[in-house]
């Protein structure tokens, strides 16, 4: 028996003894997947992820299935989220036959978006490695069918930048995606993801920011309405010194939308003069939507730098007026209004082509709502 | 151009306005003074149409149309103009895309063509100049970090970009120093005209050094009290407003 497929033997049974988790669990609490799935479950099928356009020249690739050394030196070695084991990622690496896995050779700064669709039901896995001093941007968008598990390990090398935009289409159905990322000295990883909601949509990050100097910056909007659900569960560990995090989270719900952040900052024993900061507000537009936002913190390190904060509200009537009376239709004010506050959460996104992309999705998404 | 009759305006239980009654001609320009209170604001809210200002009596016309029946986005596209005496700040809304979105929404509720990008640019552009609004300032969002005098004459220039038919000008001269004033206050004249009818509520005499009305209404306690030309605001600036605020014995 190979190393890896020792390793998929003990994530079943990992998963196997735990179940899927249920509102007991804290992770889980705000984001109800063992009732969203029903009786059938995750199931032990295999979903896929497919390249959408050409790959950008001098990117590695293998399958999981059939990896290469540097694939398999890294696959199924990350820590996910949500303590000792988490379930749901060991799920998709129990069940999912497969994989892709690429790699960004060191020094290798690609400047050509690579293009990433997820598609199907089922488990899936994938792995990213950018070696040291390489540079990619990846865009992920998300196909509508479901059930679907994703497991996702991104592996940044020393002084590595990963821009990472990820879209997920307006779904009624189960998505979760579970994505680990380590980051060496020096490295960066910033991360922007949309969502639009689904029977049940989370997209969970475990950031370790493993060396000194490494960066992680988040941005994120969801645009939620009828029953749609999203969630954004962060994990931010820094475990070195001068390591940085910022994290700005905006959700409009409108219908009976539920919009979830949770995120987690821990700053481990030795990582002197941390830097993190973390927003999350949202705009609630009915009174059956709603919005839990919980920002926590844990500090073991000296001479830290670090901010929280959340805010749920709803438009403000004075600028609507304000619109109004210049004559600007109402709907048309609120949409400007809606727009005007997710703004600050889409502008990070440095990829021009891929921000408007992000833009028209947001645009399509609250005129929905209107 | 305006005739207000008789106008009772009530926020939640309080009667503000208690039988007011004014009429303005195109091409004049009235003004309105008043102490703290005496619902120099309502009136001015009221005319452009927000939200949780009951009129329980009394009519305003303009051109003839029932102004109370619109909402306030047809009086803005019909040529009803406030400047606000507390312009709202609007983060993530930068000030051009906000002037091109009013600009050409007024148009489309008139039944005219959108102006391009390009077009907004160069029209804001030229009137921006004269009143000392910078590039940089078009380019922020929309009042925020701007300074009281900034955000006044920001108010100015959507005027001179709308071209209404009847502007009121509430407090437009509050926060201002005295070149601000100065400048403000030549962008209103520049706009009067013949076609055009402004409505300037101040509570002190100092705007109308500048501005000089036609006709000047004072109001207290929800009414007009005294009517006069423009000497009248001397007067109000000797007397004070007692002679009018005060029960009578």
């Amino acid at each position: 028996m190979t190393a890896i497929a020792e390793r998929r033997a003990e994530a079943r049974t990992i998963f196997e003894g735990h179940g899927l988790p249920t509102r007991r669990v804290e992770e889980w609490k705000y984001s109800d997947l063992k009732s969203a799935l029903g009786e059938a479950g995750l199931g032990e099928a295999t979903a896929y992820a497919r390249l959408l356009g050409r790959l950008p020249e001098g990117v590695d690739y293998c399958d999981l299935a059939n990896p290469k050394p540097w694939a398999a030196a890294h696959f199924g070695a990350l820590q996910f989220g949500g303590g000792a084991r988490n379930a749901v990622s060991e799920a998709s690496l129990a069940f999912a036959e497969g994989g892709l896995a690429l790699r960004v050779p060191a020094g290798l700064a690609i400047t050509e978006p690579l293009m990433l669709e997820t598609g199907g039901a089922g488990h899936l896995r994938l792995l990213l490695v950018v070696e040291a001093g390489a540079a990619l941007t990846l865009y992920e968008s998300t196909d509508t069918a479901g059930p679907r598990n994703a497991g996702f390990e991104i592996v940044l090398g020393e002084g590595a930048h990963l821009a990472h935009v990820r879209l997920a289409r307006p779904v009624e159905t189960v998505q979760v995606e579970e994505i680990a990322i380590s980051l060496a000295a020096r490295a960066r990883y910033d991360g922007h993801f949309a969502s639009f909601g689904g029977k049940l949509a989370r997209a969970e990050l475990a950031i370790a920011l493993e060396g000194e100097g490494a960066q992680a910056h988040l941005s994120g909007v969801s645009v939620l309405g009828e029953s749609a659900h999203a969630d954004v569960t962060t994990h931010v560990i820094h475990r070195k010194g001068n390591t940085q995090s910022t994290q700005l989270f905006k959700h409009v719900a409108g219908g009976k939308a539920r919009a979830v952040y949770q995120g987690k900052v821990t700053v481990a024993k030795g990582a002197d003069g941390a830097d993190s900061r973390q927003t999350a507000k949202a705009l609630l537009l009915s009174e059956t939507a709603e919005a839990d936002l919980k920002p926590e913190l844990e500090i073991f390190a000296e001479d830290v730098k670090c901010a929280h904060g959340a805010a749920i509200g709803d438009l403000d009537a004075e600028q609507i007026f304000y619109l109004r009376s210049r004559g600007i239709p109402e709907d048309h004010a609120r949409a400007l209004l809606l727009y005007a506050f997710l703004e600050e959460a889409l502008n990070p996104i440095a990829n021009e082509d891929l921000c408007a992309a992000v833009r028209a999705g947001v645009q399509t998404a609250l005129r929905g709502l209107l | 151009m305006l005739e207000i009759k008789n106008l009772h305006v009530s926020v939640g239980d309080k009667a503000i306005l208690k039988g007011l009654t004014l009429s303005i001609q195109p091409g004049q320009v009235h003004a309105i003074m008043g102490p703290n209170g005496s619902g120099k604001s309502t009136l001015s809210y009221v005319l452009a149409g927000r939200a949780g200002y009951d009129i329980t009596e009394g009519s305003i016309l303009y051109d003839g149309e029932d102004l109370a029946a619109m909402p306030p986005e047809a009086r803005a596209a019909k040529g009803v103009f406030l400047a606000m005496q507390y312009p709202v700040e609007i983060p993530g809304v930068t000030t051009m895309t906000f002037l091109k979105t009013a600009l050409n929404s007024q148009r489309r509720q008139r039944g005219e063509t959108d102006i391009d990008a390009i077009g907004v640019l160069k029209l804001v552009r030229a009137k921006a100049k004269t009143l000392n609004v910078s590039e940089e300032m078009l380019k922020r969002a929309l009042n925020v970090g701007f300074s009281g005098g900034e955000k006044k004459r920001l108010e100015i220039l959507q005027m001179a970009i709308f071209e209404p038919k009847l502007a009121v000008l509430d407090e437009t001269d509050s926060g201002l120093d005295i070149d601000a004033l100065k400048l403000v206050a030549e962008g209103v004249n520049a706009l009067r005209s013949p076609e055009r009818a402004m409505l300037v509520i101040t509570h002190y005499q100092r705007l109308l050094d500048y501005i000089v009305p036609d006709r000047i209404h004072v109001l207290a306690k929800g009414r007009i009290v005294a009517e006069g030309g423009k000497e009248l605001a001397l007067e109000l600036e000797a007397k004070g407003y007692d002679q009018f605020v005060k029960e009578p014995a």
